[in-house]
């Protein structure tokens, strides 16, 4: 399981005279359930996108299991990142067209010329999990919940040890961010992933066991 | 990945189509101009085979190739009556036929001429060939049955015309097709068309223009016209065209013996009094204004290519901005970058092997549809022919546009995952 290290991290946007993110010190232990809060522009996302890999570190490190993510350029972030992370985002970012089963698999089709054998059963196992009726049905037909679900689902498909969520009950109904919450709980526990939920949410907030309060690029 | 592209093609369906349509008609402007000045340069040589020398008046060269070889009908200036007799006694050719015009059967021009010209053109499929003055053969696209009897018109078919009412013809045989003007012409015995317009050996007989009483009006002229009746209900007669009065003629087709007498007769021929001319020669001539306009034409094609390559990849641009978040997002979820640049690379690459592959068939289509309505108008055959050019052209056309797709690729490939998703 990974263990996160962050060191002097420091994110500047151009325009911006404040760093929108100052991190000089933050530890994670593995299987960590960690909520990052925080006021709207407090740099939640920034945050997110640094521990993922998602943007660059310029200034400072963020090592996950002694992998320091600002010594890999963009490609080796990227192959890091489809190993280890799972995202799931506020907008589902599901492609209208294809099936909620096509969609779990997609990232994983895009990755290698065939797909592993039992890849698909695991999706459709997946699929059953998180409570979608029918994998075959369209992207586009879904309910929002149902959407983060298959979103939820596509996160773990590939065994990540560390599962990321931006807002992800912030575009849902009370009911099915509820049950959306709920998902990613088990899940990680299910996998033993270290999670970690940027929510404004208390209620879901308050499921985790450990919160990062985060102000104007700060924690408090 | 193919799955994917696919779909996502098939979701934008609307735009898929409206792009593929573009490239497809821009490539089928640039194979129908190649293919139709192909199949015009094939089809006018083949059609003029059969000519290798052609004795006229001094004129216009290429205007006597056109009438004698085309047969499209313009007024030849005559030649003198006894060049056809001094071409057929020339030990040197080994035949010569006079091609004599001016009357015509619905749009089908009456061609008078002699049996060596019917064999020189091509063997016959039915009937058997004229005998007697008022015996016609007809060209494979002439819709009339054998035995069927005609009265030829005088004048132009789209002008004002009038109908010779004294006078008819019968269809004795049709020749073989030849993928010529001649396959419209009716032909029949020079002598007649004389005869029929007043000259010949019993021209004074008595139903000469000159000799029937002054026509009082035009009415009573175009009476005089049609009812004047020559008689036509005689043999052939071969020492016609050898009388030291025999009409003049706008055009001799020859056949010399060898190449030498081929260059011998033409030169002895360019005269004061007449002219010869090879006409594939004067053929190469018009291919090279030809060549001009389809030069000029072409690079409208080009131009037209160019600027709907511009335009597709300006679609692409903005289709592929317009989805920045949707792609980036696929690298957020594990996708490699490879796979997005390749996505776009693919898809774009998909209209436009699409495009151009519609293109081509449209293209030839279009091309093949020219060819039929110049066939039907004309008689000549344009053979719509692709050669493996064809296919490098387009080849290297597509190796074009594959590259120019790369800059969009490479949009999407440089998309910030990150970005992407912040919409
Ligand atoms: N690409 C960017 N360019 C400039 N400023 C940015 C950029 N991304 C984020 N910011 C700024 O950084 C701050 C933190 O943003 P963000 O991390 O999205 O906050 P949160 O997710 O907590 O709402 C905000 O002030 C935002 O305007
Ligand atoms: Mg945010």
């Amino acid at each position: 399981m990974a263990a996160l290290e962050v060191r002097d991290l420091e994110v500047r946007f151009a325009g911006l005279g404040q760093p929108a993110l100052a991190i000089p010190e933050l530890e994670l232990e593995a299987g960590a359930r960690v909520a990052v809060t925080g006021p709207s522009g407090c740099g939640k996302t920034t945050l997110l996108n640094m521990l993922t890999g998602l943007e660059c570190v310029r200034h400072g490190h963020v090592a996950w299991a002694g992998t320091d993510l600002a010594s890999l350029g963009e490609g080796p972030r990227d192959r890091w990142r489809a190993a280890h992370v799972g995202l799931v985002m506020q907008d589902f970012h599901l492609f209208p067209g294809l099936s909620a089963l096509d969609n779990v698999l997609l990232p994983q089709r895009l990755s290698r010329w065939r797909l592993p054998a039992g890849l698909a059963d695991e999706a459709r196992r997946l699929l059953d999990r998180v409570g979608l009726p029918d994998p075959r049905q369209k992207a586009e037909t879904l309910s929002r919940g149902q959407m983060q679900r298959v979103a939820v689902a596509r996160a773990l498909l590939a065994r990540p040890d560390i599962l990321v969520a931006d807002e992800p009950t912030a575009s849902l109904d009370a009911e099915a961010g509820a049950a959306v919450a709920d998902l990613l709980l088990a899940l990680a526990d299910e996998t033993g992933a270290t999670l970690i939920v940027a929510t404004h949410d208390p209620r879901l907030a308050g499921r985790l066991t450990r919160t990062l309060r985060l102000d104007a690029g700060r924690l408090i | 990945m193919l799955g994917f592209i696919a779909a996502d093609l098939r979701r934008h369906w609307i735009g898929v189509l409206a792009v593929t349509l573009i490239i497809a008609l821009a490539v089928a402007l640039g194979v129908v101009v190649t293919l139709q000045e192909r199949a015009l340069r094939l089809g006018s040589a083949r059609a003029a085979q059969a000519f290798d020398l052609v004795v006229g008046a001094p004129g216009s060269e290429t205007q006597l190739v056109l009438s004698a070889v085309f047969l499209q009908a313009a007024p030849l200036p005559l030649m003198e009556g006894d060049v056809l007799a001094g071409l057929i006694a020339d030990p040197r050719v080994a035949w010569a036929a006079p091609v004599g015009f001016g009357d015509f059967v619905d749009d089908h021009p009456i061609v008078g001429t002699t049996q060596q010209l019917v064999g020189g053109l091509g063997r016959l499929v039915e009937g058997r060939t004229f005998a007697k003055l008022d015996e016609a053969i007809i060209g494979a696209a002439v819709p009339k049955e054998m035995d069927a009897r005609f009265h030829p018109m005088h004048g132009q078919p789209q002008g004002p015309a009038e109908v010779h009412g004294g006078i008819s013809y019968r269809v004795v045989g049709r020749m073989a097709a030849t993928g010529t003007p001649w396959d419209r012409a009716v032909l029949v015995p020079i002598e007649a068309v004389w005869r029929v317009h007043g000259h010949g050996a019993d021209a004074g007989h008595d139903h000469d223009h000159d000799a029937a009483p002054k026509p009082r009006g035009m009415a009573e002229a175009r009476q005089q016209h049609r009812d004047f009746a020559p008689d036509l209900d005689a043999p052939i007669n071969p020492a016609a065209l050898s009388e030291a009065h025999a009409p003049g003629l706008p055009a001799i087709v020859v056949k010399p013996k060898t190449i030498a007498d081929a260059y011998k007769l033409r030169r002895d021929y360019r005269s004061a009094h007449t002219v010869a001319v090879f006409p594939a020669e004067v053929l190469t001539r018009l291919y090279g204004t030809l060549g001009d306009a389809r030069q000029v034409i072409a690079l409208v094609a080009y131009g037209a290519q160019a600027l709907v390559g511009a335009a597709i990849l300006l679609v692409v641009v903005i289709h592929v901005l317009q989805r920045r978040r949707q792609i980036g997002a696929l690298r957020a979820f594990g996708a490699p970058r490879a796979a997005v640049f390749a996505i776009v690379w693919l898809e774009v690459l998909t209209l436009l092997g699409t495009g151009m592959l519609a293109g081509f068939a449209l293209g030839y289509a279009a091309a093949r549809l020219v060819s039929r309505v110049v066939e039907t108008a004309s008689g000549i055959a344009l053979p719509v022919i692709a050669t493996p050019t064809d296919a490098g052209a387009l080849i290297g056309l597509f190796a074009v546009g594959a590259l120019v797709a790369i800059i969009p690729a490479l949009l999407a490939y440089r998309q910030s995952p990150a970005a992407a998703l912040r919409g």
